[in-house]
């Protein structure tokens, strides 16, 4: 772990290869956080992008009590969360209009996760923010209340109620397949 | 719990698990091209911000446009002008999702009066068509004449003509330019509206007073205010976020 402080104190100096070694190490988790988050590839990297530019910017405010990673996921979500705002805004104005003058993506999801990607298309936002990062990278219920600025009773609790949702969804799915 | 249940959540662990598996990747070319474009964009928009001049009356600002500027009648017409610049210095540097400065569009006629108004209504970071301004003004027809009214906006940036787009996704003319209308695109792409503060589990709109304060590890954005509410944070009582 100390390791990675002292990384981030060269990145803070605006050392670019170590830039480029936190880049490497912590790439592929954070674009699977940001790809189950929004849906398509394309969204992701350009999500992670911004999160990577964001901690190049703003690497001398890093404060060393934290874990890079708890940092690095807490500019990340804040990022697709945003991304999240932004597509439910624009989704509601589509529907409205018959034009549809800008683009509305259609994600696909890999096909043999469908029903659960749907499933957790129906979970709110908080709660399924916390299941990527909880799975993803099986971080504990302190990093998750950490990384979002909430108690870790809340933590529990929105976890359980995603979960418990997701087992409602996948159960009708279930049931309607037989 | 009983062995059924205890089997479905292992069940659903197990293909949340899955789903979530990270992928191995090449890294993100976070390249120099990238930080260059970011740092290309903000002096575009900081040389713009330094060629602004602005107006107010007593009750609101009246006119900003790059060139020099009348100087101020009252001390009021002065306090207004220098919270729009303040404003205005903050939102181009992605610190401001809203304006809290009143315009005053007593000179503006009826019909660009109205048209303005329209804009307003375009949310933070959101475009619309000329066309839907026309038929939100109820004059479905008047597509050319609402891109003149736009074009002749007396306070750009704080009433959002910028956020007027062509139909075809075109960016349409701009009174600062083409370019810059894209550079605002972009800024407004990647500045968050809600934030909410960790330590005093307040949520607010980027750009209030309470944010400023705000150390930047204290800093988590929503995307709704009932989503911060979900998980135990109230919205502002200054900035109103939920209104």
């Amino acid at each position: 772990m100390d390791a990675e402080r002292e990384l981030m104190e060269r990145v803070a100096r605006g050392d670019q290869g170590a830039f480029g070694d936190l880049a490497q190490r912590y790439s592929g988790k954070l674009l699977t956080v940001a790809g189950r988050l929004l849906g398509s590839r394309a969204d992701a990297e350009d999500a992670v992008q911004r999160a990577f530019l964001q901690c190049y910017a703003g690497a001398a405010g890093y404060n060393p009590q934290w874990a890079v990673s708890t940092w690095l996921y807490r500019i990340l979500t804040n990022v697709c969360v945003d991304e999240l705002r932004r597509r439910a805004t624009r989704t509601a104005y589509d529907e409205r209009s018959a034009a549809r003058p800008l683009s509305s993506s259609n994600h696909r999801p890999p096909d043999a996760y469908l029903d659960l990607h749907r499933a957790l298309e129906r979970v709110p936002r908080e709660a399924r923010v916390l299941l990527a990062l909880r799975y993803v990278d099986g971080l504990s219920y302190g990093e998750l209340a950490r990384i979002r600025g909430i108690t870790i009773n809340t933590v529990k609790s929105q976890l359980a109620r995603g979960k418990a949702l997701l087992r409602d969804e996948l159960g009708k799915r279930g049931a309607g397949h037989e | 719990m009983s062995d059924g249940k205890m089997q479905a959540q292992d069940q659903l662990d197990r293909l949340l698990a899955d789903y979530f598996r990270p992928e191995t990747t090449s890294p993100v070319d976070v390249g120099r091209r990238l930080a260059a474009a970011a740092r290309e964009s903000e002096t575009a928009l900081t040389r713009l911000e330094g060629k602004l001049g602005i107006e107010a009356t007593p009750r609101g600002i009246s006119l900003v446009r790059t060139g020099p500027a009348g100087k101020p009648a009252t001390a009021a017409a002065r306090k207004l002008t220098e919270q729009a610049r303040e404003e205005i210095h903050e939102y181009l540097r992605g610190q401001r999702a809203f304006f809290r400065v009143p315009v005053d569009l007593v000179a503006v006629p009826d019909f660009q009066r109205k048209v303005l108004e329209a804009a307003r209504l375009i949310p933070f970071g959101e475009a619309r068509p000329y066309a839907w301004i026309a038929s939100r003004i109820g004059n479905p027809r008047a597509v050319r004449a609402v891109g003149t009214a736009l074009g002749r906006n007396p306070v750009p940036l704080i009433l959002p003509c910028h956020r007027v787009w062509r139909s075809d996704g075109g960016l349409g003319g701009y009174i600062f330019g083409g370019a810059v209308k894209g550079r605002l695109a972009a800024l407004e792409r990647t500045t968050p509206v809600l934030e909410g503060c960790t330590s005093t589990r307040i949520v607010c709109r980027v750009g209030c007073i309470h944010g400023r304060h705000m150390r930047p590890d204290n800093r988590v954005v929503f995307a709704s205010v009932d989503d911060a509410r979900s998980v135990g944070y109230r919205p502002c009582k200054v900035c109103r976020p939920a209104a």
